[in-house]
């Protein structure tokens, strides 16, 4: 079979190509490098997860304490701070740290894990401006720079790679003299271009593969094996985008020259140009809404509810009259009083972060769209969506999120209304938060769009390689 | 003879139909990221101006109440633009926007427009410094590295050495050449950024041209070092072709990997805290204090009061015991927010200068830095901010506590009058002046001037031993 000699040629000529073999080991250490940094960054992420578990521990075992010294008549430790009291222990001081274990192949890609905040401290005092709190402490010169991960590698260097190995496989032959020898043989130029490309797509695939298999083998991902999939599929698409353009510029019949040239300006026009115009396009067209204003609207909230707070409790009791029986009898119920505050200011945030968010999921919507215009950003999406590090996920947390805070409201409010004081029983049954992950068909699901895309510009780029080279009969 | 070789290379240069393509694009890019910069620039000072004016309102409207109630309602802070940040918006993005002065609390800078935008728009963002720090040195690029090479790969440098031009006089021509190509683009938006900053910067200040001047010779040293390298390589690689891959390879080195590589090291050589061993750190300091900081005591400061006094009972004080305790207080939390924070901040600024050092290896990053430095966008100018914003709140709450201290007594019910609250001053920033951001980069400094000079002695000396054929 003459393929099978065009591929044990090939294999030759890398072994024997120094300079090949260089480039080929230079990315190697690069994705090794890569997968390291990745690897710390989790380690880092659930050292301080476990912190965090811990400090729940600690919390609920120091309020346990303190309740049983009041039991035995001693007093509480401050009376701000008294335990059983439900608006203290609902409060800051039995407040409950809601956390977001890193995504499964987090070390492949960091993501928006450095920007966004992955666990959120929970108590009655919980509302929309708690989400506004930032992430994890990092410097924001390097958020800006971003991380040198696998994705980084895999979206900005692979393609150079692919592009160094591949720009020539036609044109070379030609410039060597060496096409019109092979294309005598029973061999098609499409035959052997595919040969040739198809030996370089299984070295650079097996690498970016393999090291991101290594990845999910340190990292024990292996319990989500759609997200290892839909990763691997985008490499792989995206890999055999780059494959299929360089076959189609070899195709073009011009200079290896000229080929490098041509495919260089395109990996510039897709992976930096394009992104950074969409970015600016976004930005002049759909500008993200200001949420300062939101800080004067929570402001005049609860000036107003400050001026009226009796008045306010009348009217949350008419709203939840279930409660109304269950209201300490004593006007200065100064605890109930605070929170028909509160909970006017929240109720009056939410108005105002529904309108915000809705803008901002409009805009969102709007530039998302452009990034079909780049294979670079579709891979971008599907890589962080497939680890889990992506815009999605954490949209997810906040909303769980959101949705424990109302829980531990309701566990809570109904005891403050009514004045109760709360013994140690009521520990065992405070509510816990627990992420429910997306599962795979969601991850999918979201994941279909840019795949198809990526893959419909790798179709695209595939046809007009095979259109191209079945025009090639020999030296031109 | 200099100036036809100049000549030469300029309408070489500009008729290259690739060239015109490349240098059309960058330069609309340029053009459009001036401006869309500008446009948001100008948004989000129009919108932090018209909060900036509501919070004041708020704090001054808020009616008769006890001043440590005022103190707690606290005021909230907006961080300005600064007229040269439309060129390079820098780490803005990334540090929050406004922040709670409030009492008892330093509080943390919260709403980052990042957290806001989609992960696609991190990946690539583009702001005028960007054109100017990625893209142009590609132009730069794809204009100089023929200037030799090709000449030798179409074997006419042996016949352009043949007319007794001297070789310095042909790099010089030819990287004079390159420069002309680039002043058709460079020029324009030069023309462009100075209008921005002339007819609207967004501060109130004079227009910050020093600054943009200083900004303006750093990226043409940026500049210079990218062509005195094409020339070099040029000279110094068989090929043209050799010479491109050359030259981009520095170019992904110097613009992709080394700013990604200074982040990890920054990070590796100081590691900074998770903001819940930070909170947590804090929390037991505030608590019960650190040798040397030791937590105030309400029981000492009254016997010392009475003391002071020589009375008997804090009723025959003429403060307000509260007023003095609260006070005292907030002096010690200070000291722990300032031992924590300062802590931080001096650790982002350590793993900065491992970015600024880096530039060793790569200009990218001594142009960026100062790019930032100049725009007012750095993290250093980031806490200048900071430092403002919490030495305001400090001074509001001495205010505030003094109130209460010298108006009342202990036991009472003090209620401060409804105009007390304008007399506290506004907060008023001023950015800090050149010669400070200067100073504080003068490692980037050094290291851009020792790459202009080196690039340009390496390319002297590769230039005159530079094989003919």
């Amino acid at each position: 079979m003459i393929l099978r000699t065009v591929l044990r040629n090939e294999w030759r000529l890398l072994v024997a190509d120094r300079a090949l073999g260089l480039v080929l080991g230079v990315f190697a250490l690069l994705f090794a490098y890569a997968l390291g940094n990745g690897l710390s960054w989790v380690a880092f992420q659930e050292e301080t997860l476990v912190a965090a578990r811990e400090g729940n521990v600690e919390r609920v075992e120091a309020i346990e304490a303190e309740l049983a010294h009041i039991a035995d008549g001693g007093r509480p430790s401050s009376p701000f701070r008294d335990p059983r009291s439900p608006s203290v222990l609902g409060g800051a001081t039995g407040a409950h740290t809601a956390v977001l274990d890193p995504g499964p192949l987090t070390a492949l890609a960091v993501g928006q894990s450095d920007l966004l905040p992955y666990y959120y401290d929970v108590s009655i005092q919980t509302n929309e401006s708690s989400f506004l709190q930032n992430g994890e402490i990092e410097n924001p010169l390097n958020l800006l720079v971003g991380r040198f991960d696998l994705a980084f590698v895999v979206v900005y260097l692979l393609p150079l790679l692919i592009l160094a190995l591949s720009f020539n496989v036609l044109s070379g032959e030609r410039e060597q003299g060496t096409l019109a020898l092979t294309l005598s043989q029973p061999v098609s130029a499409r035959g052997m271009v595919t040969a040739k490309l198809a030996f370089r797509a299984i070295l650079v695939m097996g690498l970016a593969l393999g090291v991101s298999l290594l990845g999910v083998l340190f990292t024990g991902a292996f319990g989500a094996p759609g997200r290892v999939a839909l990763w691997c599929a985008a490499v792989a698409a995206y890999a055999l985008f780059w494959f299929s353009l360089a076959a189609w510029v070899n195709g073009l019949g011009r200079s290896s020259a000229w080929n490098a040239t041509a495919l260089v300006g395109a990996w510039l026009l897709l992976v930096v140009v394009l992104p950074a115009g969409v970015n600016i396009t976004a930005g002049l067209l759909h500008p993200l809404p200001s949420r300062v204003a939101m800080i004067t609207a929570q402001r005049e909230a609860s000036n107003e509810a400050v001026n009226q707070r009796s008045e306010l409790l009348a009217r949350y009791l008419e709203d939840h009259p279930e409660l109304a029986g269950g209201v300490a009898a004593d006007e200065a119920n100064r605890a109930a009083l605070a929170w028909a505050a509160t909970d006017a200011v929240n109720r009056r945030l939410e108005e105002v972060t529904g309108v915000y968010d809705e803008r901002l999921a409009a805009q969102r919507a709007m530039v998302r769209r452009y990034r079909f215009l780049s294979p670079a950003l579709l891979t971008q999406e599907a890589l962080l969506d497939a680890a889990g590090t992506g815009d999605a996920r954490f949209a997810r947390f906040r909303s769980q999120v959101r949705e424990f805070a109302e829980h531990w409201r309701t566990f809570f409010v109904p005891a403050i209304l009514a004045g109760e004081q709360l013994t140690a029983d009521v520990l065992p049954t405070l509510p816990s938060f627990r992420f429910v992950d997306e599962q795979l068909p969601e991850v999918t699901a979201r994941a279909v769009t840019p795949l198809a895309a990526l893959g419909g510009l790798l179709a695209l780029a595939g046809a007009g390689a095979v259109l191209r080279l079945r025009r090639v009969t020999g030296p031109g | 003879m200099i100036r036809h070789i100049v000549r030469k290379e300029f309408t070489d240069l500009s008729r290259d139909g690739r060239f015109r393509w490349c240098a059309a694009i960058v330069g609309v890019l340029l053009i459009v990221s001036l401006g869309s910069g500008w446009v948001e620039a100008r948004r989000a000072e129009a919108a932090h101006s018209a909060a900036r004016e509501t919070a004041r309102e708020h704090w001054e409207s808020q009616g008769a109440k006890n001043p440590h109630s005022a103190a707690h309602y606290g005021i909230y802070a907006f961080k300005p633009r600064l007229p040269l940040s439309f060129l390079d918006q820098g780490v803005d993005p990334y540090t929050g926007t406004s922040v709670w002065l409030e009492a008892h609390r330093q509080n943390d800078f919260v709403m980052r427009p990042a957290q806001d935008a989609t992960a696609g728009q991190r990946l690539g963002a583009l702001t005028a410094a960007q054109v100017l720090q990625h893209l142009v040195p590609l132009l730069i690029i794809l204009l100089g590295f023929g200037a030799l090479a090709g000449e030798r790969d179409q074997a006419t440098l042996q016949q352009l050495l043949a007319t007794g031009v001297s070789r310095r006089d042909l790099a010089l021509g030819k990287a004079l050449g390159v420069a002309g190509a680039l002043a058709l683009l460079l020029i324009p938006a030069a023309i462009v950024g100075s209008a921005a900053i002339t007819i609207g910067s967004p501060g109130p200040a004079a227009p910050p041209f020093a600054r943009g001047a200083v900004l303006a010779a750093s990226y043409l040293a940026y500049f210079g070092v990218f062509v005195a390298l094409s020339l070099a390589i040029s000279a110094w690689v068989r090929s043209a072709r050799t010479a491109l891959v050359a030259l981009l390879g520095i170019w992904v080195l110097n613009g992709l990997v080394a700013p990604r590589v200074a982040v990890d090291l920054s990070k590796w050589l100081h590691p900074t805290p998770s903001a819940v061993e930070f909170a947590r750190t804090m929390e037991r300091e505030i608590g019960s204090g650190v040798p040397g900081i030791e937590r105030p005591d309400r029981g000492e400061t009254t016997a010392r009061l009475l003391a002071e006094h020589g009375v008997e009972t804090v009723d025959d004080l003429p403060v307000n015991v509260i007023g003095v305790y609260l006070q005292e207080s907030e002096e010690f939390a200070n000291q722990i927010f300032d031992r924590n924070y300062g802590a931080l901040w001096n650790r982002f600024e350590q793993q900065g200068l491992v970015h600024e050092a880096l530039s060793v290896a790569a200009p990218l990053l001594a142009v960026r830095t100062l790019s930032m430095g100049l725009a007012g966008t750095d993290v250093q100018q980031h806490r200048h901010f900071a430092t403002a914003a919490e030495g305001y709140r400090r001074d509001l709450m001495r205010r505030m506590n003094g109130d209460l201290a010298e108006n009342s007594r202990t036991g009472e019910t003090y209620i401060a009058t409804p105009d007390s609250w304008a007399e506290v001053p506004p907060f008023r920033y001023d950015a800090p002046s050149l010669g400070w951001v200067l100073q504080n980069r003068s490692l980037s400094l050094a290291m851009l001037g020792l790459w202009l000079l080196g690039a340009f002695l390496v390319a002297g000396s590769l230039v005159r031993r530079a094989e003919v054929a």
